[in-house]
């Protein structure tokens, strides 16, 4: 039988939250490839897609999004609109899948993490901001995907742990933290 | 072991915290994105968005100073490995350059105190002032598509949206949003940046745009006038935004392209907006800092002169050079 701890992935997920709004906001400006920057919104949409999924993985997804929009000075509902889909896209892939290796996630984030940065690249030149397709999408998209998929790592890792168990707290495969997401 | 996959009773769902799939709440967050996308493009001038965008900035604020502190450690770190890397051709440039510099300090010092002779009578006349306010950077941009930076301040500090910023060396940008206590700058590198220029030796006017590559171009400088590298360009002052004469940047390549009527020039930036940095934002501009009469008959001859020498050109590049004589645009 499973039991469902709804506060305990409230916790996680406000956590992670506050986590990915330091980064996104203090660290990802100082994170930079050619003109590209990690997107840390999008990390926490996936990781709680990846994890959670489902109606959840879709409202972390808008949310992260729109915080990720009111931050910068491009259109507002853009990146909300592109997590969004990442999210639900995210949440159907993995949803059958039996293995409990967060590693195998890394694949589809990554598709995911190009396919928002070209994406918001493309839409964003439709918009206005910037001139030139090359620039956009080989100075600006690709090393900011790039650069996502790197800072996902470390979230990989914590995955990883809680779901072993481990948790980001204990650091004890086996002991109950109180912090973890989806269930075990 | 729970069946809790809607349409997917024939596979055990073991992991998933959330048994929907979440596509009602798609559908319903894609409605409300595309909702602001689309108010976005059509704003008012209530401007809900655009002022809902300042208050979480102003918000967010600490955050964005916590950052600041913490990454400054890894800039500072950057610099040091840099430095350690520099090759031996960088260092014998860099010592050149010191002495050309000790030598440019020894003259600006006699000018200094003919300047402040001069100023004793500038301030009989109280004929020139910067009017500024002092303001701190506090983050860079965090996404890769924009070169902003954050300030400290904001409206209740006087600052508003249009006013241009300089840091100790020269311009750095113009406020494109405020809000009570922080304010957004878009960088003269940005790619959507524009500011009126001139070659400091010559005076030849253009428009200084920004690049992705974080380098400047200056464009719309015919070539039949004279640019070199190493010529500083300044503001021109037409436009009414930022006052003449401060520097933005020093011209790094200067191309001709055959058959084409203005030169190719790459500007290296003199100022780089790095986090904590002090800036100043130039609250008004004097009568004395914008362009003359003279200067701006002057851009329009050349612009004249330009159109007249280059029968090739298409429609579509006359209009767009006509409006380009305007300072950044947000």
């Amino acid at each position: 039988m499973q039991v469902k701890d709804r506060n305990k992935n409230r916790r996680s997920i406000g956590a992670l939250a506050l986590l990915a709004l330091f980064f996104q906001l203090g660290i990802a400006p100082a994170i930079a490839l050619g003109g590209g920057h990690p997107n840390f919104a999008f990390v926490f949409a996936a990781v709680i897609a990846l994890s959670i999924g489902g109606g959840t993985g879709v409202a972390c997804g808008f949310v992260s999004g729109l915080v990720y929009d009111l931050s910068t000075t491009g259109p507002i509902g853009l990146m909300a609109l592109l997590l969004s889909i990442a999210a639900y896209v995210l949440g159907v892939e993995v949803r059958d899948r039996i293995s409990e290796e967060p590693m195998m996630t890394l694949i589809p984030f990554s598709v995911a993490a190009l396919s928002v940065s070209l994406c918001y690249g493309l839409f964003a030149l439709a918009f206005g901001v910037g001139e030139s397709l090359f620039d956009a999408v080989f100075l600006r998209a690709l090393p900011s995907a790039l650069l996502t998929v790197i800072v996902y790592v470390p979230f990989l890792i914590f995955m990883g742990r809680s779901r072993r168990g481990g948790g980001i707290k204990s650091g004890t495969p086996g002991r109950q933290s109180r912090y973890t997401l989806g269930n075990r | 072991m729970p069946l809790t996959g809607k349409g997917t009773t024939t596979r055990p769902n073991i992991r998933r915290g959330d048994s929907s799939t979440g596509g009602r709440l798609l559908i319903v967050f894609v409605a409300i994105s595309l909702t602001l996308l689309f108010l976005g493009t059509r704003e008012g001038p209530s401007k809900v968005l655009s002022r809902t965008r300042d208050v979480f900035q102003t918000i967010t604020k600490p955050v964005r100073y916590l950052g600041a502190l913490v990454a400054s450690p890894f800039d500072a770190a950057g610099n040091v490995v840099a430095n350690l890397t520099t090759d031996q051709e960088t260092l014998s440039e860099l010592r050149a350059e010191n002495q050309q510099l000790r030598a440019r300090n020894a003259e600006l010092e006699e000018a200094a105190l003919s300047t402040g002779r001069l100023e004793a009578l500038l301030e009989l006349k109280n004929a020139y002032s910067l009017t500024s306010t002092g303001a701190r950077i506090i983050s860079n941009s965090s996404d890769s598509w924009t070169a902003t930076v954050v300030l400290d301040k904001g409206t209740s500090s006087g600052i508003a949206v249009g006013m241009p910023v300089t840091d100790s060396v020269g311009v750095i940008g113009q406020i494109i949003a405020c809000g009570p206590t922080t304010a957004t700058v878009r960088l003269i590198v940005d790619e959507s940046s524009g500011v009126s220029a001139m070659v400091q030796s010559s005076r030849a006017q253009g428009v200084l745009k920004g690049s992705a590559t974080g380098s400047l171009r200056l464009t719309l400088i015919r070539t039949d006038q004279t640019v070199a590298v190493g010529d500083t360009v300044v503001t021109s002052g037409l436009g009414g935004v930022f006052p003449k004469g401060l520097p933005l940047g020093k011209v790094v390549s200067v191309e001709k392209p055959t058959g084409a009527p203005y030169y190719d020039i790459v500007v290296e930036p003199l100022s780089s907006a790095e986090s904590l940095e002090e800036v100043l934002v130039i609250t008004s501009v004097t009568a004395e800092q914008q362009a003359t009469a003279e200067d701006i008959a002057e851009a329009d001859a050349q612009e004249t002169s330009g159109l007249e020498n280059d029968d090739a050109m298409k429609p579509q590049e006359l209009s767009d050079d006509s409006v380009t004589y305007d300072d950044v645009e947000y």
